[in-house]
């Protein structure tokens, strides 16, 4: 018995923040960690984003392997070395990194319970994701001046579709970002769940961010060293 | 040594916010308990069983005897397409979800899973995603591609407009499965009792916890090859257009990334429902329950990396072809473990061979069958005669027939009664069991014959001389046996619900915390949380000295979710966006992006 | 169970003996039937030799491991049932590393030993066909639904039928016009995909003579169970050798007599507008390095085929009539127009093309 009680007790142990930490998006389902263990010393919220993010590896890889399945099969059209424009992209690819620090900056005001900071360093961030979709945009109609459209070829499906989704992944980011900006303002988020919240937010912002720099390595930089 | 579990001095919980069940329509539109999306899950999973059957039914009619003309052409592949995609989708799916829903909070001492809302918006983005593809029925017609829906017969120019509901309903049911993929993963993880460590979480638990992973990391290959399609069929890009390159491997790839870790995602729940049957019946504790867990664990991973033996006949090149026929008769050895562990529970039991009983020990045999004759297939130098042929139908229906639904049924005997209250029938269920399964074997088991016979598959009629006329009529016949068979079982739940014996919480002397607490649950689950001494805790509680589970004095303090609206309305704005793209109507298709938008601003804002 | 009826019990008893008996005799029934044309393991081509092997040799690993597994079975649901009145509980056994052990080991050494030849067959199925022997190449084209066939060496073209010589190399370059076909005639070997945008290879020595049918394999539309094909294997020489079908198919269509009923069936043909799919050499030939028109088979010898419209019907003048008059009737979907032709004409164009062997 006595081991037994050891073990059970084991399950309790929580690290500093996990206990009032469990809730968030789909927020506070009241006193559920009374059996939520942190058998894994993450919140549910935290777990269940890396969980998501795993899955979106998984996703966008498909959508990354079917560019590289198709890669120099195109039949005619626009190449990629015929219309990519590297300097403007590197401004856009530069924005979206340094919106990676304000967005670890918001995380860091946000765990320190600065919430007009973290506000200001959210707001930061969700700009410079909305200047980089503009910067897709643009982008997009200057290819499609050039005669690159999505039927025009492989390389014209195959870079819309998946730069396509990367664009839409980072603008369901700022439409996020403005959202819990937003609720805070209003207070309608518990001031105890806010840090949480802006930490899982950050941890998404930061994977759309690395996918960026995969598909830019890997599709813009690529076609220049060949 | 009590053999009936008591709690009897447990006090129920306090609540902060008193949420009594009821059983109105818009209770159940808007619950987010657990349970009752449990029980959603299952009538649907129930009803796409009957549709999936019925349609199996009508295209065995067409195919029992030679030269007929009841359904010929795309009427017979449009019905095999979608027996298919509802068997696996709607109906076995769904039927997993429901154990899942009902009973993985309860196995492992949870009040519900770890985001109720989101739990309940999978619900609803699954069931309108069977409606949506059903209803191509009505708007255009039955797709007819097959379940693999290999490209380009999908495409504009070769496939019809049923097409377009199909990809829009998997695409519903991809969202569905991912979200509940991770749901459920954070459950598993984080929701459990205290004491509960990874080794004494229920087999059962854990082969929904390694679904999971698979549904969360499978989905989203076949989500990309279904945005590649509706892209091809709604904007003009060129995925799968020979004429400009395209290639139609790509579809097979990322069809088969998913297809094949699924098929485990269809079989593993069954072998974890038979992990918990066969103890319980047997009075003995599993044998080997952690070889258990891990085979099971195995097979997941190796799942992800065989999916080419699907593609022997493609052209993938010997060395591809050699890879993937390793790893796929790699996975034998975990299943492998699983069956002799099976087994070792059985020798020195004390077996009660009730229904639950018999459907579990049937599982070893049929799935043995079937996951032979699939090392026969791991073989390409064989598979290059059996691929697509009638051998491959019956490889595959016996490990998802003989398996997956053998399983299911186990568990449907085993677990409802925690669910109604009532035990089911016992010589309805026997009967059920005795006629479904001859039925099965009549059907699938001359089918190995009719492969080895040059019979393919999908062909809605053959000739006369070809000498396949014998074994189609007796499976032909098979389906009637089992459809009679459903029927009856059908009939055993509706009336055993009202007039069956009462349960009460542990009618098989069982292991586990969910048979604690009374049948049917209480809202709130457990009046207590309970403590977890051991991997059998209830087991131990009643016949081993020193590993009670304690009552605790004090109350607990609980609140539960209420009732939303939320998760159904945001989910019918994905169905809305579907519907605009399907229909090229984009306006809908806007509205509805917009609504999820502010559905999921007033989502988030909701009290709780 | 309150409301259950006690004679549903007994039936309830006695069923599974009967209907266990019912399986046996159904399944005596399926052993001892019909004959198997085209049975795999019959074959009549190296290729099927190798899967027939294959086949024997999984099925004896596989029956023994299945006849341990239902051995160990059978014996422990007859034996340990727990007997009326004994409440003793039976023996809490969790496990045992030796056999935990023994159950991983064994079966791991059982998929090396099978899958150590399995390798080794599917690079022998991959070797080229030896270039210093004659090789018959052929390029089969899947198209819905039915076989285009090309030898361009002997400039034929000719659709459904496949003719190649006994003991000598087959090469066939398979590719596809639309979607995926697979062309396999079972007692030959297995099958290959055709894909569109793709070329495979698949070669073969056919050893015995005679015609062996088979069938599209890979779901492919509307009519892809009437996707037939056949397979004849000549005799190296004799009367009814390769040689003598390869010059039969090089010479022009037959002329028919000034006057005859073939005569008005050519102009029929050449009138209604066949010639937009098909060809007839010398009579509505291909456009200068055309291989052949878009999308119906060449009938330049169409009469001398055993079978029409992919294996579907017999070939006689009848048969070719009801085709030419409602394609759709016979195979659903099927891509040739209906031309609306009247019976006398139909009967007439039958008549012509049967002529032409
Ligand atoms: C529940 C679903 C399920 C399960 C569990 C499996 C399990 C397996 N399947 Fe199957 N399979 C399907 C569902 C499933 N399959 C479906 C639906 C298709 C067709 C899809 C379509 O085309 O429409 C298919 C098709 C399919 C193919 C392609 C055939 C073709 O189209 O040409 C292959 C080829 O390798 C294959 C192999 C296997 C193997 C090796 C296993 C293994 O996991 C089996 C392992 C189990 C055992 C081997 C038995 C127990 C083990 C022992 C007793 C130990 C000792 C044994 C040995 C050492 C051999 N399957
Ligand atoms: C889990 C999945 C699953 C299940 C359970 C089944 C169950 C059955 N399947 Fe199916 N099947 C597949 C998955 C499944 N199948 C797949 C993936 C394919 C490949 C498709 C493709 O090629 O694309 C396939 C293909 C397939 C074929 C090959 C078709 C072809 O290639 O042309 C056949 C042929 O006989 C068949 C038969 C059956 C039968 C007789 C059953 C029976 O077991 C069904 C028994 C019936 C029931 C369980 C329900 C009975 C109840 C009723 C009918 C109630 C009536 C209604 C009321 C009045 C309420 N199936
Ligand atoms: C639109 C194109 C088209 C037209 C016009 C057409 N056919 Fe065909 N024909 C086909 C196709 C395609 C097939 C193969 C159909 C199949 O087997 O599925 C075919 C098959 C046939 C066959 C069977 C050949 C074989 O080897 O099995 C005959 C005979 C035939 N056509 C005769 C005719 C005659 C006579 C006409 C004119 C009255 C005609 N066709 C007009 C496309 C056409
Ligand atoms: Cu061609 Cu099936
Ligand atoms: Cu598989």
């Amino acid at each position: 018995m006595s081991e037994a009680v050891a073990i059970a007790h084991d399950g309790h142990s929580h690290d500093g923040h996990g206990h009032d930490a469990g809730h968030g998006h789909d927020a506070g389902h009241g006193h559920h960690q009374l059996t939520e263990n942190n058998f894994l010393g993450l919140p549910n919220i935290k777990l269940a984003m890396w969980a998501f993010l795993g899955s979106e590896c998984m996703f966008f890889g498909s959508l990354i392997g079917t560019y590289f399945f198709y890669r120099e099969m195109s039949l005619g059209g626009p190449m990629p070395e015929d219309i990519f424009d590297v300097n403007i992209t590197s401004i856009s690819t530069f924005l979206l990194l340094m919106s990676s620090v304000t967005m670890a900056l918001a995380v860091d005001n946000a765990r320190q319970r600065n919430f007009g900071k973290m506000r200001a360093f959210i707001l930061a961030t969700a700009a410079q994701g909305a200047a980089f979709v503009g910067f897709q945009i643009y982008e997009f109609s200057h290819f499609v001046a050039h005669g690159l459209k999505l039927s025009t070829s492989l390389f014209g499906s195959t870079f819309y579709t998946m730069t396509g989704f990367h664009g839409a992944h980072v603008s369901v980011g700022v439409i996020w970002l403005v959202m819990v900006a937003l609720l805070a303002t209003q207070g309608k988020l518990n001031k105890d769940k806010i840090a949480i919240n802006v930490e899982v937010m950050g941890l998404y912002w930061h994977f759309v961010d690395i996918v960026w720099i995969i598909i830019f390595t890997f599709v813009y930089l690529l076609e220049f060293t060949r | 040594m009590a053999s009936i579990a008591d709690f009897a001095g447990a006090q129920p919980p306090v609540y902060h916010q008193e949420r009594e069940s009821k059983y109105g329509l818009s209770d159940w539109l808007t619950t987010v308990d657990h349970k009752k999306i449990g029980i959603l899950y299952g009538i649907s999973g129930l009803a796409g069983l009957a549709v999936g059957g019925l349609e199996a039914l009508l295209f065995r009619i067409q195919l029992a005897q030679p030269d007929q003309h009841i359904f010929v052409g795309d009427q017979f592949n449009g019905l095999v397409t979608m027996h298919a995609t509802t068997m696996v989708f709607m109906a076995v799916m769904p039927l997993i979800a429901a154990i899942s829903n009902y009973f993985v909070p309860l196995m492992i001492g949870a009040r519900d899973v770890a985001f109720p809302r989101l739990n309940a918006f999978s619900y609803w983005t699954f069931l309108f995603g069977v409606l949506l593809m059903h209803s191509s029925l009505i708007f255009a017609e039955f797709p007819a591609a097959g379940w693999t829906g290999y490209a380009p017969l999908t495409t504009k120019p070769y496939g019809a407009g049923g097409i377009d509901f199909w990809w829009a309903g998997l695409a519903m049911l991809a969202i569905s499965s991912m979200i509940a993929g991770v749901n459920f993963v954070v459950t598993i993880l984080n929701m459990r009792a205290p004491g509960m460590t990874l080794m004494r979480v229920p087999v059962l638990a854990w082969m929904i916890l390694v679904v999971q992973f698979l549904l969360a990391f499978s989905f989203p290959p076949v989500t990309v090859g279904l945005i590649l399609l509706a892209f091809d069929r709604t904007f003009g890009s060129v995925f799968y257009e020979t004429s400009m390159g395209g290639d139609p491997h790509l579809w097979q790839h990322l069809f088969w990334l998913f297809g094949h870790p699924e098929v485990y995602v269809l079989i593993l729940p069954s072998m974890g429902i038979v992990s918990e049957v066969l103890p319980v019946f047997s009075r003995k504790p599993l044998f080997g329950h952690h070889a258990v867990i891990f085979s099971g664990i195995f097979i997941g991973f190796v799942g992800f990396g065989v999916w080419g033996h699907h593609m022997f006949t493609s052209g993938m090149g010997p060395i591809a072809d050699a890879a993937f026929a390793v790893t796929t008769a790699i996975i034998a050895v975990p299943t492998g473990v699983k069956i002799f562990n099976w087994l070792g529970t059985l020798v020195h039991a004390k077996m009660r061979l009730t229904t639950a009983m018999l459907f579990a020990v049937t599982f070893i045999p049929q799935f043995t069958i079937g996951g032979l004759s699939g090392v026969m297939h791991a073989s390409p130098p064989l598979d290059l005669q059996q691929h697509d042929s009638y051998f491959v139908v019956a490889h595959f229906h016996y490990v998802l027939v003989g398996g997956a639904l053998t399983g299911l049924f186990a568990g449907a005997y085993f677990y409802l009664p925690k669910i109604t209250g009532r035990l089911l029938d016992e010589t309805l269920g026997k009967i059920h069991f005795w006629m479904f399964i001859i039925g099965f074997n009549l059907t699938f088991f001359p089918m190995h014959l009719l492969g080895n016979n040059g019979m393919p598959r999908r062909i809605f009629t053959y000739p006369a001389d070809a000498g396949w006329n014998t074994e189609n009529m007796i499976g032909t016949i098979g389906v009637v046996f089992q459809v009679v068979s459903v029927l009856i079982f059908f009939y055993n739940m509706m009336v055993s619900s009202k007039k069956g014996a009462v349960a009460g919480s542990d009618p098989w002397d069982a292991n586990t915390l969910e048979w604690m607490i009374p049948s049917p649950p209480p809202v709130h689950n457990f009046d207590f949380t309970p403590v977890v001494l051991s991997e059998r805790p209830l087991w131990d509680h009643k016949y081993t000295p020193g590993f009670e589970i304690t009552v605790p004095a004090q109350r607990e303090e609980i609140h539960m979710p209420s009732y939303s609206w939320r998760p159904i309305i945001v989910s019918g704005f994905v169905l809305l966006v579907l519907i605009g793209l399907l229909s090229h109507i984009w306006a809908l298709s806007v509205v509805g992006g917009v609504g999820i938008v502010v559905g999921v601003y007033f989502w988030v804002s909701e009290p709780v | 169970m309150t409301w259950s009826l006690p004679h549903f019990r007994r039936a309830v008893a006695r069923a599974p003996g009967r209907l266990l008996a019912l399986v046996a005799l159904a399944l005596l029934a399926i052993a001892c039937n019909e004959a198997h044309p085209r049975n795999t393991l019959q074959p009549i081509a190296d290729t099927g030799d190798i899967s027939a092997w294959f086949y024997h040799m999984l099925l004896w690993v596989d029956v023994v491991i299945l006849v341990l597994v239902m051995g160990v079975w059978t014996f422990a649901v007859l034996k340990y049932r727990q007997r009326p009145g004994d409440t003793e509980l039976p023996p809490q056994d969790f496990g045992n590393h030796k056999l935990e052990l023994i159950w991983t080991v064994l079966p791991t050494i059982i998929v090396i030993a099978i899958t150590v030849p399995t390798v080794g067959g599917i690079f022998k199925l991959a070797e080229r066909p030896d270039p210093n022997q004659k090789i018959i190449v052929v390029e089969i084209t899947g198209k819905q639904w039915w076989w285009e066939f090309d030898y361009i060496k002997e400039g034929i073209n000719t659709a459904n039928e496949l003719h190649v010589e006994a003991g000598t190399q087959v090469l066939l370059h398979m590719t596809s016009a639309d979607v995926i076909h697979a062309w396999w005639v079972p007692r030959l070997g297995g099958k290959r995909d055709a894909t569109p945008g793709r070329r495979q290879d698949m070669h073969f020595i056919a050893r015995e003579v005679g015609t062996f049918d088979g069938q599209c394999a890979e779901l492919c539309g509307a009519s892809h169970a009437l996707m037939g094909t056949r397979i004849i294997v000549h005799p190296p020489a004799g009367e009814d050798s390769y040689q003598h079908w390869v010059e039969e198919q090089q010479e022009k269509a037959k002329e028919p007599a000034a006057g005859s009923p073939e005569e008005k069936g050519r102009k029929v043909f050449l009138e209604k507008g066949c010639v937009a799919c098909h060809s007839i050499a010398g009579v509505a030939e291909l456009a200068p390095g055309a291989r052949s028109r878009t999308s119906g088979p060449n009938l330049t010898h169409v009469g001398g085929r055993t079978r029409i419209a992919a294996n579907t019907l017999e070939n006689n003048v009848d048969n070719l009539a009801k085709w030419i008059k409602n394609p759709q009737s016979i195979k659903p979907g099927a891509l040739m127009t209906n031309l609306g032709l009247t019976d006398e004409d139909a009967k007439a164009v039958a008549t012509y093309l049967f002529s032409l062997k």
